[in-house]
C-alpha cells in the first residue's frame, strides 16, 4: 500500500521463509505424476503408476479406496448436517428466545467453546463401548457433530444477533407464529453464517483423524485419514509416490472448497478455533 | 412455566442433549474412571471370580500357608453326600453308588488319577472307562481356573475346600480372585510417583513455550509483511501459509515426513554434500523438537496471521500516512503504530493457544509419536497412549483417565478465565419480543 517503502526486502524475506512449504507443495504434485532416478529430485519421466490404487483391487485385509471415500463423505456430510441444524436452533434460542437460565447457558457456551474437547476422548471411548456404538460410523458421526456444537452455536448466535428485530416484529404483526418467523424470515438473513459454518464443519469432518482412528478402527467404518495413515505406517518400502497420490486424492475436496470459498474460510478461522 | 419458555427450551433441546451426552457426561466420567483400575485386562463391565495360576502366585507372595495354597491350586476330589446325589441324578446304578458310599465316603483325593484308581477298584463300577471318568467329575471340588459369576458362588466353592483362613486372608483372597475393575485412588499415587510423569510435564512445558513463541512471533511477521505488499502478492503468500491449517493433518504430516525422513528430500539433498542420511524426525531429541515445533508452528502461525492482519487493517490509514509524512521509517511505523494496536489480539492468541497446545497431540502423534524414546512425549499424548494406543496391549483406561483429568481441570479453569476475559455481561441482552 505504501509507495514510500521498497517492497523487495519484504518479498525476499517472505519468499525465503516460504521455501520449505512451497517445496513440499510442489513435490506433493510432481511426485505423483513423474518418476525420478534414485538420489535425485529432477524427474526424468512421466508415470501415473502411483495412482493404481484407484482402479486396482485393494491388498488383502485393506478396504477399497472407494468404500473408504464413501465413508468419509458420509461422515463429513452427516456430521455437518447434524451440527448445522442443532447450531441453527440452539443459536436462535440463545440469541432471541425467552429461556429459563439463559445467562447460565450462555456462560456454559463460552466455557465449552474454549474447552479442549480432545481431553475427553478416553471417557468418550468408554461411553461408546458401554452404549454399544463403538466401531460404528454412526457413533463417530454423533461424537463429531456433538463436539462441533459449542463452536457452531457460538458462530450462529453471532449471526442471529445482527438480524434486525424489526424483521421479526413485522412478521409477528402480520400474524405469523414464532416458528414461521424463524424459518421464513430469519433463516434467509443468516445465510452467510450457514454457508460459513457448513464449510467449516465439512472440512473439519473430512480431515478428522483421531476420532475415527480411536472410536471406529474397523475396516467397515474406515475413513480416508485413517486409511492413509495405516498405509504409511504399515508400508516398509517408503513408497512416497503412492502415499502422495492417495494424499492428493484425499485433498481434492479441500482444495476445491478453498478455491470456491476462500473469503468465508479466512473469516471463520479468524473466529478462533483449533490451535 | 410459560409457553414461551417451552418454545425456547424446545429450540435449545437438541444442543442441550448432545452437550450433556458428549461434554458433561465425559467430564464427569473422566473423573469417575480415574478412580478405577479399568484396563483391557479387567474389562469395562463387571468381572467374575477366578483363581488362576497368577492368583496363586500372588497369594504365595502374600504369605499364605502351604496347606491352603495346596488345596486352592490342586484338583481335589471329595466323596460327600452332595456328590453321591449328583451321581444318582446322572443315572449311575444304585449298587455302584451304594458301594462308593460304604467304602469311600468322607475320603479326599488330590488328583484325578488317584480318585479314578479308587473307583476302578470297586466291583460295581460302570463298564465303560468314559462313564467312569465322567463320574469323577461329579466329586470334583477344585476351584482352579473355574469362573464364578457371583461372589456367593465363589464363597460356597471356597467353603467346601475347608481352607481355614483368617477373615483378613479370606478378604484378600476374594479381592485377588476378582477379575473385574475396582475403585481405587492408586492412579493418582502412581502419577505422582512415576518419573515419566515429570518427564511428560517438562515436555509439555517445552512444547507449549517454543510453539507458542513461534506461532505468535511468526504470525506477527506474516501479518506485518503481507500488509506492506500489494494485494495480489499478499494473497499469494497468505494462501501458502493458510493451507497447512485446512489440509488434513495426516496429509500435512506426510509432507513433513517426505521432507525429513532418511529417504526424503533433505537427506537426499545433504547427501550430495557428504552428510550421511538421517531420519531427522527421530534422529536426536533436538532434531525431533525442531521438527515438532515447526510442524505445529506452521499451522499455528496462520491463526495469528489472520487475526493480526484484520487488526492491522482496522488501523486508520491517516495515522500511517501521517507517520510517513513525519519521516518515520518502516521499522518505526511497525514499532510505534502497528504493534501497540495489536496488544489485544496478541493477548487473545496467546491465551487461546496456550490451552489448545497444552491439550493437543494430533501432530505429534502423527509425526514423532513421542519419540525418540520419550523425548517428545507431551502430557496429552502420554495420557492418550496409556489409555488408548499402546503397543504393549494392556490399555490402562483408569490411569489414562487420571492423567486426562489433570488436563480437564486445567481446561475448565482456563475456560472460566476466558469467561472473564470476554466481556460476558455485554452478551446477555434480553430478548425484546415477550418480556
Amino acid at each position: 500500500m505504501n509507495t514510500n517503502f521498497k517492497s523487495w526486502p519484504i518479498l525476499l524475506a517472505l519468499g525465503l521463509t516460504s521455501v520449505p512449504l512451497v517445496t513440499m507443495y510442489a513435490y506433493m504434485i510432481i511426485d505423483t505424476v513423474t518418476v525420478s532416478p534414485p538420489g535425485s529430485f529432477i524427474p526424468n519421466g512421466i508415470s501415473f503408476g502411483s495412482w493404481s490404487f484407484l482402479w486396482e483391487a485393494p491388498a488383502p485385509g485393506r478396504p477399497s479406496i472407494w468404500s473408504v471415500t464413501l465413508n468419509t463423505f458420509i461422515f463429513a456430510c452427516v456430521s455437518t448436517l447434524m451440527a448445522l441444524s442443532v447450531s441453527l436452533t440452539g443459536g436462535y434460542a440463545l440469541s432471541r428466545l425467552h429461556l429459563p437460565f439463559r445467562g447460565f447457558f450462555l456462560g456454559g457456551l463460552i466455557v465449552l467453546h474454549a474447552f479442549p474437547t480432545i481431553t475427553l476422548i478416553i471417557a468418550i471411548f468408554l461411553i461408546l463401548q458401554m452404549v454399544g456404538l463403538y466401531d460404528t460410523l454412526a457413533g463417530v458421526i454423533l461424537v463429531k457433530a456433538a463436539l462441533e456444537i459449542p463452536f457452531g452455536v457460538w458462530i450462529m448466535k453471532g449471526f442471529y444477533d445482527t438480524v434486525p428485530w424489526e424483521i421479526e416484529m413485522a412478521g409477528l404483526t402480520d400474524g405469523a407464529t414464532r416458528f414461521t418467523v424463524w424459518r421464513k424470515l430469519v433463516l434467509p438473513q443468516v445465510q452467510p453464517g450457514i454457508t460459513a459454518l457448513g464449510i467449516f464443519a465439512f472440512l473439519s469432518g473430512w480431515s478428522e483423524f483421531i476420532l475415527p482412528q480411536v472410536l471406529a478402527p474397523g475396516a467397515d467404518a474406515q475413513v480416508l485419514g485413517v486409511y492413509l495413515q495405516s498405509l504409511i505406517s504399515d508400508d516398509t518400502s517408503m513408497d512416497f509416490a503412492k502415499f502422495k497420490s492417495v494424499g492428493v486424492f484425499y485433498a481434492i475436496p479441500v482444495i476445491l472448497i478453498y478455491i470456491l470459498f476462500n473469503k468465508h474460510l479466512m473469516n471463520i478461522y479468524g473466529g478462533g478455533t483449533k490451535g | 412455566m410459560r409457553r414461551t419458555d417451552l418454545f425456547g427450551l424446545g429450540f435449545m433441546a437438541p444442543a442441550l442433549i448432545l452437550t450433556i451426552m458428549f461434554f458433561l457426561a465425559p467430564v464427569v466420567m473422566t473423573g469417575v474412571y480415574s478412580f478405577t483400575n479399568m484396563s483391557t485386562a479387567t474389562g469395562i463391565s463387571g468381572g467374575a471370580y477366578l483363581i488362576s495360576p497368577a492368583t496363586i502366585r500372588s497369594l504365595t507372595e502374600q504369605g499364605f500357608q502351604g496347606d491352603a495354597i495346596e488345596r486352592l491350586s490342586s484338583e481335589s476330589y471329595v466323596v460327600d453326600e452332595a456328590g453321591l446325589e449328583a451321581a444318582e441324578a446322572a443315572g449311575y446304578t444304585p449298587r455302584f453308588i451304594a458301594e462308593i458310599r460304604s467304602t469311600l465316603l468322607g475320603d479326599t483325593f488330590t488328583g484325578r488319577r488317584d480318585f479314578e484308581r479308587a473307583l476302578k477298584d470297586l466291583s460295581h463300577r460302570p463298564r465303560s472307562i468314559r462313564d467312569l471318568k465322567k463320574a469323577t467329575e461329579l466329586f470334583q471340588k477344585s476351584v482352579l481356573n473355574v469362573r464364578f459369576e457371583t461372589e456367593a458362588d465363589f464363597q460356597s466353592a471356597l467353603s467346601s475346600l475347608n481352607l481355614n483362613l483368617s477373615p483378613a486372608e479370606a478378604v484378600f483372597l476374594t479381592e485377588t480372585a476378582y477379575t473385574g475393575w475396582i475403585w481405587t485412588s492408586a492412579n493418582y499415587d502412581r502419577a505422582v510417583n512415576l518419573p515419566s510423569t515429570y518427564r511428560a510435564t517438562a515436555n509439555s512445558a517445552i512444547y507449549v513455550t517454543f510453539t507458542l513463541a513461534f506461532n505468535v512471533g511468526f504470525g506477527l511477521f506474516l501479518a506485518i509483511t503481507t500488509f506492506y505488499l500489494p494485494s495480489g502478492q499478499a494473497a499469494f503468500f497468505r494462501t501458502i501459509w493458510f493451507l497447512p491449517r485446512i489440509l488434513p493433518p495426516v496429509l500435512y504430516v506426510l509432507m513433513w515426513k517426505w521432507l525429513t525422513w532418511d529417504t526424503g528430500f533433505l537427506s537426499t539433498l545433504l547427501s550430495h554434500f557428504g552428510v550421511p542420511p538421517h531420519n531427522l524426525m527421530k534422529h536426536t531429541a533436538t532434531h525431533a523438537w525442531v521438527v515438532v515445533v515447526l510442524i505445529n508452528g506452521f499451522v499455528g502461525a496462520s491463526m495469528g496471521m489472520i487475526l493480526f492482519s484484520s487488526a492491522i487493517r482496522s488501523i486508520p490509514q491517516s495515522m500511517l500516512h501521517a507517520s510517513e509524512v513525519d519521516g518515520a521509517n518502516r521499522w518505526q511505523q511497525v514499532r510505534y503504530i502497528i504493534l501497540p494496536q495489536l496488544r489485544w489480539p496478541i493477548l487473545f492468541t496467546t491465551a487461546y493457544q496456550t490451552l489448545s497446545l497444552l491439550t493437543s497431540f494430533e501432530y505429534i502423534l502423527l509425526s514423532t509419536n513421542g519419540g525418540p524414546g520419550s523425548a517428545t512425549n507431551v502430557w496429552a499424548l502420554y495420557a492418550f497412549k496409556i489409555a488408548l494406543n499402546n503397543y504393549g496391549g494392556n490399555l490402562e483406561y483408569g490411569y489414562g483417565a487420571a492423567l486426562a483429568m489433570v488436563l480437564v481441570i486445567i481446561g475448565i479453569i482456563a475456560s472460566l478465565f476466558y469467561l472473564r476475559l470476554f466481556n460476558f455481561k455485554s452478551m446477555i441482552t434480553s430478548p425484546r419480543i415477550e418480556q
